[in-house]
């Protein structure tokens, strides 16, 4: 009969036995408890139970057992009923269903002190959709239909009603019963308590046992053993239950599936705490929670009817989904948040709570990449063949703790996640069930993650996180409500015998930030001191209070955000100092006193104080300017102890622009941004600097250049009154002019760079022929370049750019030439120059049409468009756009595009000087449109880098012959 | 070729500016006992020039023959060797560097590698010079401990090594150097002969200046000679030939502090110092030193200022010129002077018109 509920775990009964499972679990103990103090009760009551749970089930038909057993359930007092009466648990359906149920099975003579129990039930449930409006402890309970409320629990001492219950009439049956029998029961249940123990169960420790294990600290002792018992946040708890829960098709694989879908897709449903089964130890739960299954059980028969059709299809829906997920998105649940909320407990209950057994590598151990790779693949993949054969989880606690060598663990995983990343072929031989798992080896890769990895950390934003924070989930714990944490401790002060009243709970709670390990802690060492504990207590010093460390975001928002303090405690010092007291370990404690002050200075003037006359302004860049001096002077004279004076600066920018409304906090960029940015600008200026010729730089410094030179710089080069033509062209004086830009460019070793062209839209236009913007390199216009500020230098004219390139290079060209023979280059440019001479006919055309483009540089000189020239030229500049282009487009290679076309204007400008200024003119002989077809010619003279003044264009060697 | 280069004095008889100064190192070199030598002055007035020329005068046109040498020294600190670089610009017979672009590490720069060129006689012993020089550029900015190991090397290696230092401000050169050397001061120009230097280039470029225009310019350099001559030859591009009206580019930067001047006077409000301060970084980003941004910008508020609080103001921009050169953040200080700038205007504004 149990082996039938075992094996049919509807999502219902689940949900119904994790609401009860852990009052199961107590009785359990309670029966442990009672076996070993037998002066209590005769093992006779205890023997009785076991012998109606467990042999019968084979000899006895399942419908009629059924009645039977619960009958003499309900007449054998102790079990459910006390059980209850421990902790009763009052929900409006279940006990709807529970008495429409009762008087099917069980006999009508119960005892009318049975009955009256039940009515107390009835009136004392206390039910609520907040759990903040219960007071006292509660726990969530979601009904089948997804309604979901909280429920007081109420706990009893239970010793009291055992002894009034009454049980001789069953302990002489019992007694009628062969000693071997008893005796055999007696070794299964000692087995079972084995197993129980090795496997770490759900065992509620909560009994009264502190008088007996007086050292234990509390904290381990009151620590949450089951799910339910956890005091974070229930949606961190489910989404990690969730999480977990989703490895199970690849970690139990499919033999369990049937299982764990049912689970999954009633923590879908209901998005509740499920208790599940632990699927490996199926066992465990047989054996021990005979009592609740009866409950479960009758609890399903009622309510299959209505909820089998619903819940089917869902089932169906979430089967046909989960056949094709593999392990989660994200491979590693990241929990972060600060000490003491409870994230290493929750990784463990929720592990065990999965089945899993917990590893877990802490700060405390090795952590260098060679002997924790070893560690996580013995984890991810091995099995162990010793008595635990639960898979395993690994917990990764304090990772954020890992420094240097510690960094070891942030890498493994990262390594193995993106192994992982690729298909993997591995995932089949782990999607096998447990025992074939334990026989046959892993055949999988060698670094793939098959096993959930949980890392805990206290401050999420640690460096050595970074690359973890991408991959993982991450999941920010938060503080419990103060009300929830008082609960728990004043449970915790009942069991213990200490005398504590809500509000000093409630201040200690506060004092520490909910940080229940503190909080137990010092409840603790309290107690030994005295008895009664009261406020005072923890407002004095006697109270140490922890170090916190909190996020920089966290001290910016405490600095500017005054709290709204009651009136009692605004009017008394204390107030005051403890505030103090307060703000100063924050900011002394996070330490980087330099980044605080950093975030002041970046967010006070976004605050929204009252300041008419500036004068709290001043005031606190005034407290600034003292920060940054004793700052200066502390790093200067290397005296260190003065630091415990900074953090004052803080608190008294705190006191004079706190408000009250909450702070909208920017991370401090600019001055790390202004840091970097003027670093680049030096180093430009630096090399600047040193490629200037000595001869000018030595009288410069990097400073003065800013200071003096470049804004007339910027005009000097960009003068309005050259005009884009080629040198020669240009009268005596114009040619003065350029050749002393020329060389003013030469020797500040300034240049024009062909850049991207989409980097200016201006010259975006005007760049439609070429596809090329120029700008000065180095780029000493940026120095100028303020935000919200337009100098009026003027802009050359691409052209003229492209001039003075030209020009420039010749420059330096020719001051090579005169320091070295330049015979060689000079002979090069020669020949070349007289190879063009020969066919002066085929490039009049080319010529004009550089002219033509020059006069329109002239008249148009910003934009550069050709259509506005007259209608008579316009089919001639067209083919001479088509040919240049030509052109272009083969001298690509050669990578200096615009050079030829200047180099051929400047050589044509020569004949221009001979040939009379007429070529202007549009008169056009047909016969020049024909030359034109020869500059498409194929064959093309190359020349090497450098300079010429020569034409590249296409050359037939028979025009040389003719 | 800049005109303020092209007209640079090459030797101490060509010197416009400070020709009695030029007169006496001519003198001190002539007579072959040449001291250590401290040249202080404002930027733009021709300490560079001088001693460029007082080189020429000690080694003839020899020294104007350098090279640059990009070198990388391994100095033993104690239990650690460090890597510097260090360029220096050096001839037959002096070598010239900064040694303060070493940061906080100048003090090995001048332990290890002055003391090691200081150490070297120069080989060529037939030259009746005997000595070297060394040129120091900006030791106001060495550190303290580097200018106390300076001044040790200063008296050990006096036989054969001389030592020229030159920087702007002689109060941040310790009181030891400064006894050890001849303090030259060079004072900024005098506009007079701003003005005179700029006709002499005109009169070389050929160019007409009319009458007065020089004086403006001058006026408009800031006593700052190269300022001067960057601005003639600038307005020399942008229009020849010159009229008496002709507008006289600014300093892009200088107009951006008057542009911020003219934001803090219009309005008084925290937001207002947010958008200043934005404006202040674009400045700090682009190189612009903040004592000098802090200057103008009292230059510039100044001038917009009621007579009544000018004192005041004054003494405020002197207070927070003064904490940002003992601190590290300059923008602190800068943006506090301007709070309390705004502060003191605004109440004057509400005391005065209600």
């Amino acid at each position: 009969m149990d082996d039938m509920d075992m094996d049919i775990p509807l999502p219902e009964e689940l949900e119904f036995l994790e609401s009860n499972s852990h009052f199961a679990e107590q009785e359990q103990e309670e029966e442990d408890h009672h076996y070993y103090f037998p002066d209590l009760d005769p093992a006779a009551e205890f023997l009785e139970s076991n012998s109606q749970q467990s042999p019968s089930p084979q000899d006895l038909a399942v419908p009629s057992a059924e009645p039977e057993f619960n009958g003499h359930k309900r007449s054998r007092p102790p079990s459910p009923e006390e059980k209850r009466a421990k902790v009763r648990v009052a929900v409006e359906e279940d006990f709807a269903v529970a008495d429409e149920d009762w008087p099917r099975y069980s006999p009508p003579p119960a005892p009318p002190e049975q009955a009256m129990e039940e009515m107390m039930f009835e009136k004392e449930k206390t039910l609520s959709r907040f759990a903040s409006e219960i007071d006292g402890e509660c726990m969530p309970i979601t009904a089948p239909s997804g309604n979901r409320v909280y429920a007081k629990l109420n706990r009893f001492q239970g010793e009291e009603r055992v002894t009034k219950l009454d049980y001789n009439g069953y302990s002489a049956e019992l007694s009628s019963e062969p000693v071997n029998v008893i005796l055999e029961r007696l070794e299964q249940e000692a087995f079972a308590k084995a197993l129980e123990a090795s496997s770490e169960g759900q065992s509620v420790l909560d009994i009264p046992e502190a008088q007996t294990v007086h050292e234990r600290l509390w904290v381990d002792k009151y620590a949450p053993k089951s799910f339910t018992e956890l005091l974070s946040d229930e949606q961190t708890n489910r989404e990690v239950l969730l999480w977990l829960k989703q490895w199970d098709s690849i970690v139990f694989g499919s033999e369990i599936r049937s299982t764990s879908d049912d689970v999954l897709s009633s923590l879908k449903r209901h998005s509740s705490i499920v208790h599940n089964q632990k699927p490996l130890n199926s066992k465990f739960p047989r054996m021990n929670g005979g009592p609740k299954w009866s409950n479960g059980r009758r609890y399903i028969n009622a309510r299959s009817m209505d909820e089998s059709g619903s819940s089917k299809s869902i089932q169906d829906v979430w089967n046909a989904k989960s056949r094709n997920i593999g392990p989660p998105e994200q491979k590693i649940l990241l929990l972060c948040g600060s000490p003491g909320l409870g994230k290493t407990t929750l990784a463990h209950v929720a592990a065990r709570h999965c089945g899993y057994h917990v590893v877990e590598v802490n700060a405390s151990d090795d952590r260098s990449t060679a002997s924790i790779e070893a560690k996580i693949l013995d984890v991810v993949q091995m099995n162990s063949v010793l008595s635990d054969s639960r898979p395993k989880c690994l917990v990764v606690d304090e990772i954020d703790g890992a420094l240097g060598d510690g960094k070891g663990a942030v890498e493994v995983l990262l390594k193995m996640i993106s192994s992982e990343r690729k298909p993997d072929a591995g995932k089949q031989s782990f999607g096998k069930g447990q025992q074939e798992r334990k026989s046959s080896k892993k055949g999988s890769k060698a670094a793939s993650l098959s096993r959930p990895v949980i890392c805990i950390c206290n401050d999420l934003y640690a460096p050595a996180l970074r690359p973890l924070r991408q991959v993982a989930k991450v999941h920010i714990f938060v503080q419990p409500t103060v009300s929830r944490v008082v609960n728990r401790l004043t449970y915790i002060c009942n069991k213990e015998g200490m005398k504590a009243s809500a509000i000093a709970l409630t201040a200690l709670a506060e004092y520490t930030e909910c940080d229940i390990r503190s909080c137990l802690n010092t409840l603790q060492f309290l107690s030994k001191k005295n008895e009664a504990l009261n406020v005072f207590d923890i407002g004095s010093q006697v109270v140490g209070q922890k170090d916190t460390s909190k996020n920089v975001l966290d001290v910016w928002k405490e600095i500017f955000h005054k709290r709204r303090t009651k009136k009692t405690e605004r009017k008394s010092h204390r107030g005051k100092s403890f505030e103090f007291d307060s703000l100063y370990s924050l900011v002394s404690n996070r330490g980087d006193s330099n980044l605080i002050l950093d975030g002041i200075h970046e967010n006070v003037l976004q605050l929204n104080y009252h300041d008419p006359v500036m004068q709290k302004t001043v005031k606190c860049f005034d407290n600034l300017g003292v920060y940054d001096l004793m700052h200066q002077y502390i790093m200067h004279t290397q005296q260190m102890p003065l630091y415990v004076y900074l953090p004052l600066v803080a608190i008294t920018v705190h006191h004079i622009v706190s408000q009250v409304q909450k702070p909208n906090i920017e991370w401090p960029k600019s001055h790390q941004r202004y840091r970097t940015m003027m670093m680049e600008k030096m180093d430009i200026l630096n090399t600047w600097h040193h490629k200037i010729p000595p001869y000018i730089a030595r009288n410069l410094s990097a400073s003065s250049f800013v200071e003096d030179l470049i804004s007339p710089l910027l005009h000097i080069l960009s003068p309005p009154t050259v005009r884009p033509v080629a040198f020669q062209l240009l009268s005596d004086k114009e040619q003065n002019d350029l050749a002393q830009l020329v060389s003013t460019m030469v020797s500040y070793t300034i240049t024009y760079k062909t850049l991207k062209s989409d980097i200016l839209p201006q010259t975006q236009r005007c760049e439609v022929a070429d596809g090329l913007a120029l700008s000065l390199v180095p780029p000493i216009s940026d120095f100028i370049n303020f935000k919200d500020y337009t100098s009026n230098h003027y802009v050359l004219s691409v052209a003229m750019k492209q001039v003075l390139v030209h020009e420039v290079e010749k420059h330096k060209i020719l001051q090579v030439g005169n320091d070295k023979a330049g015979a060689f280059t000079n002979g090069g440019h020669e020949v070349i120059e007289t190879g063009t001479n020969n066919i002066p006919l085929a490039n009049t055309s080319h010529a004009t049409a550089v002219d033509l483009k020059i006069n329109e540089n002239q008249a148009n000189v910003l934009s550069w468009q050709l259509n506005a020239n007259p209608t008579t030229v316009s089919p001639n500049l067209d083919s001479n756009k088509i040919s240049r282009a030509a052109d272009c487009g083969k001298l690509l290679n050669m990578g200096n595009m615009k050079k030829p076309s200047r180099s051929s204007s400047s050589f044509f400008d020569r004949f221009k000087k001979v040939n009379a200024k007429g070529l202007q003119s549009n008169d056009r002989s047909p016969q020049e449109e024909a030359t034109l077809e020869k500059d498409r010619y194929p064959l093309l003279f190359k020349f090497n880098e450098g300079f010429t003044n020569a034409v590249k264009r296409p050359v037939r060697i028979r025009e040389f012959l003719s | 070729m800049l005109w303020v280069d092209k007209y640079r004095p090459k030797t101490l008889d060509q010197v416009m500016v400070h020709t009695d100064i030029a007169h006496n190192l001519k003198k001190l070199v002539t007579e072959q006992d040449s001291p250590h030598l401290l040249f202080y002055g404002p930027s733009g007035s021709g300490k560079k020039t001088l001693i460029m020329a007082l080189l020429r005068q000690m080694f003839g046109p020899g020294a104007e023959k350098v090279k640059v040498e990009n070198r990388t020294w391994k100095i033993d600190a104690g239990s650690r060797s460090l890597d510097l670089e260090l360029t220096t610009l050096s001839s037959a017979n002096h070598i010239e560097m900064s040694p303060s672009d070493a940061g906080f590490q100048d003090r090995y720069i001048v332990q290890e590698v002055i003391k090691e060129m200081a150490k070297n006689r120069p080989i060529d012993t037939k030259g009746k010079k005997g000595f070297k020089v060394l040129v120091l550029n900006d030791v106001d900015k060495l550190s303290r401990e580097a200018q106390h190991s300076l001044r040790r090397t200063m008296e050990k290696y006096s036989a054969y090594c001389r030592l020229i230092l030159c920087c702007n401000s002689s109060s941040r050169v310790t009181e030891a150097i400064r006894s050890r050397c001849l303090n030259v001061r060079i004072n900024a120009p005098s506009e007079e002969q701003i003005v005179q230097v700029l006709e002499f280039i005109g009169k070389k470029e050929g160019l007409q200046l009319p009458p007065g225009f020089a004086a403006r310019i001058a006026e408009k350099s800031n006593r700052n000679l190269r300022r001067a001559i960057l601005s003639f030859e600038t307005c020399r591009v942008l229009q020849y030939p010159f009229t008496n009206k002709q507008a006289i580019p600014p300093m892009d930067w200088e107009e951006y502090i008057s542009e911020i001047a003219s934001d803090i006077m219009k309005e008084q409000s925290p937001k207002r110092l947010f958008q200043v301060r934005g404006k202040l970084y674009e400045l700090l980003i682009n190189c612009i030193p903040p004592e000098i941004i802090l200057k103008r910008l009292l230059y510039e508020l100044l001038r917009k200022l009621d007579a009544e609080l000018k004192h005041e103001v004054c003494h405020w921009a002197a207070y927070y010129e003064y904490r940002m050169r003992l601190g590290q953040k300059a923008i602190f200080h800068i943006e506090a002077f301007v709070a309390k700038f705004m502060s003191i205007y605004k109440s004057f504004l509400i005391a005065t018109f209600g």
